[in-house]
């Protein structure tokens, strides 16, 4: 009976101390008690391999234990849909913190310590932070619960009629990340915009050297179109942020998704009536003062094309919003 | 679906059919004393054979529950833990055997029903088959 006891043993290790001894005391009397209907039926002891059977067949000691122990989980199955989605509905949100956090430090470190390598490479950690608070959050109140205070009862507390309205198939509701996403390039590119007074080389990369060397200069008019796309563009960057805050408030949303294309038609209004971009230095020929008129109208051209674009976008989205309205108000018709 | 897959997935619901199951046969089964060996046999003998390993668990479970309740007692020279059903366990068992009936009676008749309209479908298959055979012998005559 030595491969009993070592068994017995094995199991032990992973049994708690108060229960132990009783469980083990048990389980050997069981097997004890197989083996003997074992002897019984084959009519002599039992071998070495037979016993090594019947416990082989009990099963592995950690497996055998662990039936033994109440049923443990971190986030119970009531809870782990609410824990998913909160990890779901969060993530963007985290994504947008770390974006801004990372925009206001190159702000006011300078932008000498841009390193968007070093801040994407540092990204999972803090994902894995996020998610670590997350689960620890939810499992600190899945072990509370029903100990120190009542089980939550989801199926509980909720009105069928505080659902949201059906949406109209054909609408495409825009999703969370979407406007996160927007936002941070947004905010990217608001930093971009801010940094390119100090580090021209964003924008112009290697040809910053030979635009010295050109024989014309951008117009001193870009300071003014500057800040007023600046200030534009700070303010759409609050409507946006508002419009992620907003999401699921499909009326307000809608709204100010139109007030954003405003704004940016306004910062292309501004390029369109600057028409001149480039100015002639003071080494300037016949031939290259051609070129810089036809740099300018092109320039001009691309701009108008852009806010063309725009301003036919805004009045689909304006139709579309306007049709959307009369078929809810229609089905609100029917309905009654 | 691969016989692989199929066959894990029947293991599957098969495992989760029995384990309710098991509970109810356990707890009738303890309305008489037993002990884990003799326990597992008697319900083998019936026909519902129980690992070990999930037996001895599930009726430290039980007692937990208060739906039964264990000694220690000498049999046969040898210590042995006894279980039996507790008077909470007893209750437990009625309500639990009257939703057992309730399940096992629909599930007769949804069965049944299935059956009856399999028999009425292959009578109707083979009245039509009889109809165009005694007409086209008509025919032929």
């Amino acid at each position: 009976m030595d491969l009993l006891e070592r068994y017995l043993q094995a199991v032990g290790e992973y049994l708690p101390g108060r229960t132990k001894a009783d469980t083990l005391a048990e389980l050997r009397e069981n097997l004890l008690a197989e083996m003997e209907g074992r002897e019984e039926e084959l009519g002599r002891p039992l071998t070495q391999g037979e016993v090594a059977d019947v416990l082989e067949k009990h099963g592995r000691p950690v497996l055998v234990a662990a039936r033994y122990l109440p049923q443990q989980h971190l986030i119970g199955p009531a809870w782990f849909p609410i824990y998913w989605f909160t990890l779901k509905r969060s993530f963007p949100f985290v994504v947008l913190a770390y974006a801004l956090t990372q925009a206001v430090a190159w702000v006011f470190q300078g932008w000498k310590s841009v390193d968007v390598a070093a801040a994407i490479a540092h990204f999972p950690s803090v994902t894995l932070t996020f998610w670590a608070v997350v689960t620890l959050g939810f499992a600190c109140f899945e072990y509370a619960q029903g100990r120190y205070f009542h089980q939550v009862d989801l199926s509980k507390g909720w009105n069928p009629n505080d659902m949201p309205k059906v949406e109209p198939a054909q609408a495409k509701r825009p999703s969370l990340a979407g406007g996160v996403a927007d936002l941070i390039v947004s905010a990217v590119g608001m930093v971009w915009l801010l940094a390119i007074p100090y580090q021209p080389y964003l924008i112009l990369g290697p040809l910053v050297g030979h635009l010295r060397e050109m024989p014309f200069g951008l117009t001193p008019e870009w300071h003014i179109f500057y800040w007023q796309i600046i200030s534009l563009l700070a303010v759409q960057l609050v409507l946006k942020t508002v419009m992620v805050f907003l999401h699921g408030v499909e009326g307000w949303r809608k709204g100010f998704d139109v007030v954003v294309q405003v704004i940016g038609i306004l910062i292309i209004s501004v390029m369109v009536q600057a028409r001149t971009y480039m100015v002639p230095g003071t080494s300037i020929g016949a031939m290259s003062m051609k070129d810089l008129t036809t740099l300018n109208t092109a320039i001009n051209l691309g701009f108008k094309v852009v806010l063309a674009i725009s301003v036919v976008k805004l009045l689909w989205d304006i139709w579309k919003m306007i049709l959307s309205t009369r078929a809810g108000q229609k089905g609100f018709v029917t309905v009654l | 679906m691969t016989q692989t897959f199929q066959n894990e997935l029947f293991e599957s619901l098969r495992l989760e059919l029995r384990r309710g199951c098991l509970i109810l046969a356990v707890l009738a089964q303890l309305r008489v004393e037993h002990y884990g060996y003799t326990l597992r046999k008697a319900l083998a003998d019936q026909g519902l054979a129980i690992e070990e390993s999930t037996l001895y668990p599930l009726l430290r479970r039980l007692e937990t529950q208060g739906l039964l309740t264990s000694e220690w007692r000498e049999e046969e020279k040898r210590n042995k833990r006894f279980y039996r059903l507790s008077a909470e366990g007893a209750v437990i068992l009625e309500q639990l055997l009257v939703e057992w009936n309730g399940i096992n009676d629909s599930l007769h008749k949804i069965l049944e029903e299935k059956e009856e309209k399999e028999e009425k479908e292959e009578k109707e298959d083979k009245q039509d088959k009889q109809q165009t055979q005694d007409e086209e012998a008509k025919k032929e005559r």
